[in-house]
């Protein structure tokens, strides 16, 4: 078990006293590189490093969305048989397990009508949906210019030299759009669970 | 923290080869009381000259020998490189505030990557929680709870702020250090030679964040958990009684790259450039976001900004 009053003698090992005259000769020598060094506080900008890498900058590449659950791939496997129905309704044959809240929209705001395999834009341009971005930023615009500048979303890679930058899709569903929630990693240790020289106590460590 | 006696007895015992250069440095000729010096001395580091006193050829040598040792000591090929900054960088960080959601990926990332002490454990990065109401009134870094633990995050009516070093430009740390070991390099980045720290602990006590960490015990980082890339003034083992803080992945961002931290975050709340380059997601984020640092009435000068996106 951990103590609360160390032993000091821990951390003698023996013959320390031969070191530490060794030491204090070995003291007088750094006591002159000390005194050299102690005038210079500011950064040497001067200092030549052995190597400064010069990199270019490179435009950023959007990663594709993660891949689908394929239950519903391809989409014509059933909708080729099943009348396009473009009333608003709570859907109860299929699709009903989906979480779908996204502020008031409606399936057929998004997805098209007559080509179930593609998005749709407000003028009706199809869509395909590894590019659906272009339809999220058609109503989120103030965001599509954050999301270009790495600002919003995530960029990975090299701050510079080539980097990736991620999908609206990949961060939220598009049927139920807040990012989820996560489990936290566990927290820091508390101080009074840290033994004087930085260990973990044992009953902390069993908790 | 630990109680005043608590402190007493480690800075007794504490006492190494570096409370004993600062004994000798200071002309106080009474150093029996210094015995834990004999522990594992290693004479070529102890003569080591101050890295930036170094010629190109002596830190080639300095290099070569630590990655020897530690590739022996870990079984892998360790490398320890000195890359040094870019022409016309300045390294600036960005965190959303609006976007973190306190999952603390960030703090592991860092740890992994820069070689951070498992046990006892030291981790750079601290993410406080806040009450949501509390920003209102201005954040009062005291308020802040690093040790929460929920389920899930984000806790309702919270909010989030991750911590480390800020790379300040007026930075007090780097000019209470008695045998300069720390310094902040043309690219900005606040640096430790961990060779010349000799565990004084000024640094600590001037900085206003709380960004730096002592090693009070060995630290401790398995064979196979050790990141073999380090940069000699980064993420190389430390020992004993030295400080360590976050260097904004030197060893990373040196190279191009973006820092661990940035790369883990889950939310894409942390954003990371060059700040003189007027293209740059951080000089972005500066111009079109509201951006605030902690503590600036103190006019240190963090290059670490918190905004709102
Ligand atoms: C397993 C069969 C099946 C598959 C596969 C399927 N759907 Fe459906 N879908 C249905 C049925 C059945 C309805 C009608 C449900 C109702 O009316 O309650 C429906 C309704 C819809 C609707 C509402 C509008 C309408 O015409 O009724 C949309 C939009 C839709 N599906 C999109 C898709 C998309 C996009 C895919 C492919 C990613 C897909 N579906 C794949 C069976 C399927
Ligand atoms: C805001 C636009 C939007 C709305 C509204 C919308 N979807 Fe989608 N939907 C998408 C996008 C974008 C994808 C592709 C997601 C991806 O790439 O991960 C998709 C994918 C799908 C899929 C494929 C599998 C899956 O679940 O991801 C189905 C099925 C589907 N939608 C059905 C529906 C139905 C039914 C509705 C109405 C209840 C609906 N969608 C409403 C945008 C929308
Ligand atoms: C046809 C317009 C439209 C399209 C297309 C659209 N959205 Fe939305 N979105 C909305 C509306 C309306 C809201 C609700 C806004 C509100 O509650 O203030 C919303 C809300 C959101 C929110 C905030 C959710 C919250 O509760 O915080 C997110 C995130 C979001 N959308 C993402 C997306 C993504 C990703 C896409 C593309 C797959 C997308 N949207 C496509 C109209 C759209
Ligand atoms: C790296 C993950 C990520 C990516 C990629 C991403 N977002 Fe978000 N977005 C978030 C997080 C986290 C939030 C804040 C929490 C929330 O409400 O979901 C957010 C919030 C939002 C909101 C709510 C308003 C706000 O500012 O809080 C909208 C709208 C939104 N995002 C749209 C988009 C669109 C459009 C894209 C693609 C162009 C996109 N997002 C890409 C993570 C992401």
């Amino acid at each position: 078990m951990a103590s609360n009053s160390p032993d000091p003698e821990d951390y003698r090992p023996p013959g320390y006293q031969l070191v530490t005259w060794v030491i204090l000769g070995l003291a007088v020598v750094v006591v002159f590189g000390l005194t050299s060094i102690r005038t210079d506080h500011q950064p040497d900008t001067s200092r030549d490093y052995p190597s400064r890498p010069q990199l270019p900058d490179v435009e950023p590449v959007l990663l594709p969305p993660p891949p689908m659950d394929d239950e519903y791939f391809p989409c014509s496997d059933c909708h080729e048989d099943e009348p396009p129905n473009p009333i608003e309704r709570e859907l109860e044959d299929e699709h009903d397990e989906m979480d779908f809240e996204h502020g008031t929209l409606w399936c057929l705001d998004c997805h098209d009508l007559n080509d179930r395999e593609k998005l749709h834009l407000a003028d009706d341009a199809l869509v395909e949906f590894e590019d659906s971005w272009q339809l999220c930023t058609q109503c989120h615009g103030k965001k599509l210019a954050d999301w270009r500048a790495g600002v919003h979303g995530k960029r990975t890679g090299h701050w510079r030299g080539p980097k990736e930058y991620r999908a609206c899709v990949s961060c939220h569903n598009p049927h139920s759009p807040p990012f989820k929630p996560l489990a936290p990693e566990p927290p820091p240790l508390r101080p009074e669970n840290i033994t004087p020289n930085g260990n973990v106590r044992l009953e902390a460590a069993h908790e | 923290m630990s109680s005043p006696k608590q402190q007493e007895e480690r800075e007794v015992r504490g006492a190494s080869r570096r409370e004993f250069l600062k004994t000798a440095a200071t002309g106080a000729a009474a150093v029996m009381g210094a015995p834990g010096a004999a522990q594992a001395f290693d004479f070529e580091s102890f003569l080591q000259k101050n890295f930036r006193q170094m010629s190109d050829e002596e830190i080639d040598e300095v290099l070569d020998r630590l990655s020897r040792k530690y590739s022996k000591k870990y079984g892998k090929d360790v490398t320890v490189d000195a890359v040094g900054p870019m022409d016309d960088v300045v390294y600036g960080y960005g965190l959303d505030i609006s976007r973190c959601i306190g999952c603390r990926r960030c703090v592991y990332a860092c740890v992994e990557e820069n070689n951070q002490s498992r046990d006892p454990e030291i981790q750079w990065i601290r993410v406080l929680e806040f009450e949501r109401e509390a920003a209102t009134r201005g954040i009062d870094m005291e308020d802040g709870n690093p040790y929460y633990d929920h389920e899930t995050v984000p806790a309702e009516d919270k909010f989030y702020l991750p911590m480390a070093c800020m790379h300040c430009e007026d930075s007090p740390c780097t000019n209470v250090c008695p045998t300069g070991a720390t310094w902040s390099d043309p690219d900005g980045i606040v640096v430790i030679d961990y060779d010349w720290c000799i565990g004084c602990r000024y640094c600590m006590a001037a900085c206003p964040y709380g960004a730096r960490k002592f090693n009070w015990g060995e630290p401790n980082v398995s064979a196979e958990d050790i990141n073999p890339d380090m940069h000699l003034l980064g993420n190389r083992p430390r020992s004993r009684g030295v400080v360590e803080k976050c260097s904004f992945c030197i060893q990373r961002v040196r190279k191009g790259r973006y820092p661990a931290c940035l790369e883990a975050c889950p939310v894409g709340a942390r954003k990371f450039g060059n700040l003189l380059d007027p293209d740059s997601e951080i000089r972005y984020l500066l111009k079109h976001k509201r951006t605030f640092v902690l503590k600036s009435e103190l006019k240190t000068n963090p290059k670490f900004f918190y905004f709102y996106g």
